[in-house]
């Protein structure tokens, strides 16, 4: 009962905080006035009949509420309006672009996951020893690194150097295309994904070694080796799953701050996701694709958020709902 | 404390050290953390000392009339010339000024935020912390580098014809300002914690019965204990804060007037397989000021918190 009613609290100040950004940004949006004049500002034989013609298409007329209500309920409905510079529905283009996004994001944390916990046991299970400190502080340079330089620099090493792999996009054109498309798709994923990885490998093992050191003190540790358990069983099974709790609330955290610097990721590597059509939108004033994008960014980041919440709760009993 | 014994031995000889020399005292026993202020001590004497360190004059384009640009590292040009002519080395060292103003700026504005609304929420407690804290974990929540891109991006086509656009440097600061007011929610978590904590402390108990006002409460005898732990945060912030400009820079919505190795990175970027000099440098400085402060960070959670690892 507890928990159900702790998480009806979260969904709603979730759902709280999805309108509080999309008010943020509706009126930032009206605060500069109507974006069809500014963008049409320069252009030769603009009356203003026309300017009022295509701002009443674009839904540009009537109160600022209005508006807005207008925007919230048919976006609700699925509908997200049509991209001022590509006469497009941004609904389908969130998709695409979203799912480019996800394409290098998810593996990114995956691989990170992955790399961080046999880091973390190897230097955790050798506290002060030299493998240690040597994970500790290629941790703390990784992770102050940022992580667009870390993309340049794969770029300038692997790209330009070597020549080994792509520099730029998702896909190759069609007629550069050497390979099946699904081989060349994964070969474009290398260097953004690595750059992401690298990142995420670094936070994460900074973390988990840190809760993995804390973990092997506790009693009950020395008490399952005092049971006469083999040490790998007492560290695999008993400690990392236990160190897991603190780091699970982080992942939630760093998926999101992936997510929302995507725009510097994905301009360093052109790739065609969400954050490269969120710096197109703001650049061009495409009110509709800016609200669009803020929003799918937002709800993903929320929803990632709200997923570590639940599964903190769930996974340790021990936690008072607050 | 020592008010609280009440013992009638005669007083020490020697002041026992206070909470900042002990601190010291353990910090600097820590590798890490003296590396840190190493580097962070050399990006400060850097900005100092820059007009005197730099080879030529940032602004110095001549380089490209000369036919000079994108040049490879030489001894007229250390660090070589850029797309646009200009001196790489000059340019890195000028940036680290700008990174400082941006780091201490947005974190000056971040801790005063933070202390006001976090000591207010852990002092008064109730309902007013409640909605305190849902207010701060919302700002903790939403993708604040979309929205600071957004902000910038608008609010330089919402000052066009207003007297605000005489203001130098206006883009420079509506970053500074933007990361402070959204970079307080962390320090107002932990200055919360720090008074609630502290409000029960025997120390203020007694200064309550001694009849101490509540403002000298809250800023003699409160505020000060809170400091050391607020100021790791705000370590770690200072380099947060000179990251997420670097980006914002990077991305091309930042201070054109501006000499900062985000926009360095912006100009040079697209010239990165001829002359990788132009985005590496400044990479490099971004990186060793990051560095610096979280390695200064790390050292002083070790200083004062020698609890929370050993």
């Amino acid at each position: 009962m507890g928990t159900l009613r702790y998480i009806l609290r979260r969904l709603f100040f979730c759902a709280c905080l999805v309108v509080g950004v999309s008010l943020i940004l509706f009126a930032l949006i009206n605060a500069i006035g109507n974006p069809i004049e500014i963008l049409l500002a320069e252009r030769p034989g603009m009356t203003d009949e026309i300017v009022a013609e295509i701002s009443r298409y674009y839904g540009l007329d009537g109160s600022v509420t209005d508006r807005y209500l207008t925007w919230a309920g048919a976006m609700l409905q699925g509908d997200f309006g049509t991209s001022i510079i590509y006469n497009q529905p941004v609904g389908g283009m969130l998709v695409t672009f979203g799912l480019e996004t996800l394409k290098i994001q998810v593996p990114g944390i995956l691989i990170a996951l992955l790399a961080s916990v046999g880091a973390s046991v190897l230097a955790a299970t050798r506290q002060y020893s030299r493998v240690d400190f040597g994970v500790i502080s290629a941790a703390m340079l990784g992770h102050s690194l940022p992580g667009f330089f870390v993309g340049i620099l794969l770029i300038l090493v692997f790209a330009y150097w070597l020549g080994i792999l792509p520099s730029y996009g998702a896909y190759s054109t069609r007629s550069m295309l050497m390979d099946s498309e699904i081989i060349d798709g994964l070969w474009h994923m290398v260097l953004p994904v690595s750059m992401l990885a690298f990142f995420n490998t670094a936070t994460l093992t900074l973390l988990l070694r840190a809760s993995l050191v804390d973990t092997l003190r506790q009693d009950y540790i020395t008490a399952a080796r005092a049971a006469g358990l083999p040490e790998r069983r007492v560290v695999l099974g008993h400690a990392l799953r236990n160190a897991f709790i603190p780091v699970l609330t982080y992942l939630g955290i760093l998926f999101g701050l992936m997510l929302g610097t995507a725009p510097v990721t994905e301009t360093v590597f052109t790739w065609p996701g969400l954050g490269a059509l969120y710096i197109m939108a703001i650049q061009q004033l495409d009110y509709p694709l800016i609200m669009g994008t803020t929003m799918v960014i937002t709800v993903m980041l929320v929803a990632a958020t709200l997923l570590t919440d639940i599964a903190y709760v769930l996974i340790d009993p021990r936690i008072r709902l607050g | 404390m020592d008010a609280a014994i009440p013992a009638p031995l005669p007083a020490p000889p020697v002041k026992p050290p206070g909470i900042w020399r002990q601190g010291w005292y353990r910090f600097r026993r820590n590798r890490g953390g003296m590396v840190g202020l190493g580097l962070v001590l050399l990006v400060v004497l850097v900005a100092l000392a820059c007009p005197f360190l730099a080879p030529h004059d940032p602004g110095d384009q001549s380089a490209m009339l000369r036919g000079g640009a994108r040049a490879a590292p030489s001894w007229l040009h250390p660090l070589g010339t850029d797309r646009m002519g200009y001196d790489v080395l000059s340019r890195v060292l000028y940036g680290a000024p700008t990174a400082l103003a941006v780091g201490l700026g947005a974190m000056a504005i971040a801790s005063l935020v933070g202390i006001v609304i976090g000591g207010i929420a852990g002092y008064v407690g109730g309902l007013l912390d409640e909605v305190l804290m849902r207010f701060a974990e919302f700002f903790l929540v939403i993708p604040v580098f979309v929205v600071i891109l957004a902000v910038v991006r608008l609010f330089g086509i919402i000052v066009v014809g207003t007297p605000l656009e005489k203001v130098p440097h206006l883009n420079l600061l509506t970053i500074i300002a933007l990361l402070g007011l959204f970079g307080w929610p962390p320090i107002a978590r932990m200055a919360r914690a720090e008074f609630l904590r502290l409000k029960q402390a025997e120390f203020v108990e007694a200064a309550i019965c001694i009849g101490a006002t509540k403002r000298d409460i809250l800023l003699r005898h409160i505020l000060p204990n809170a400091l050391p732990s607020l100021i790791v945060l705000v370590a770690l912030g200072i380099g947060g804060a000179v990251l997420a400009e670097a980006m914002v820079s990077f991305l091309g919505f930042g201070d054109p007037k501006a000499i900062s190795w985000g926009q360095m990175l912006y100009f040079n970027y697209e010239a990165l397989k001829v002359a990788p000099w132009g985005s590496l440098a400044p990479g490099v400085a971004i990186f060793l000021t990051v560095l610096g402060f979280n390695l200064l960070a790390d050292g002083l959670t070790d200083a004062f918190n020698p609890r929370l690892r050993q």
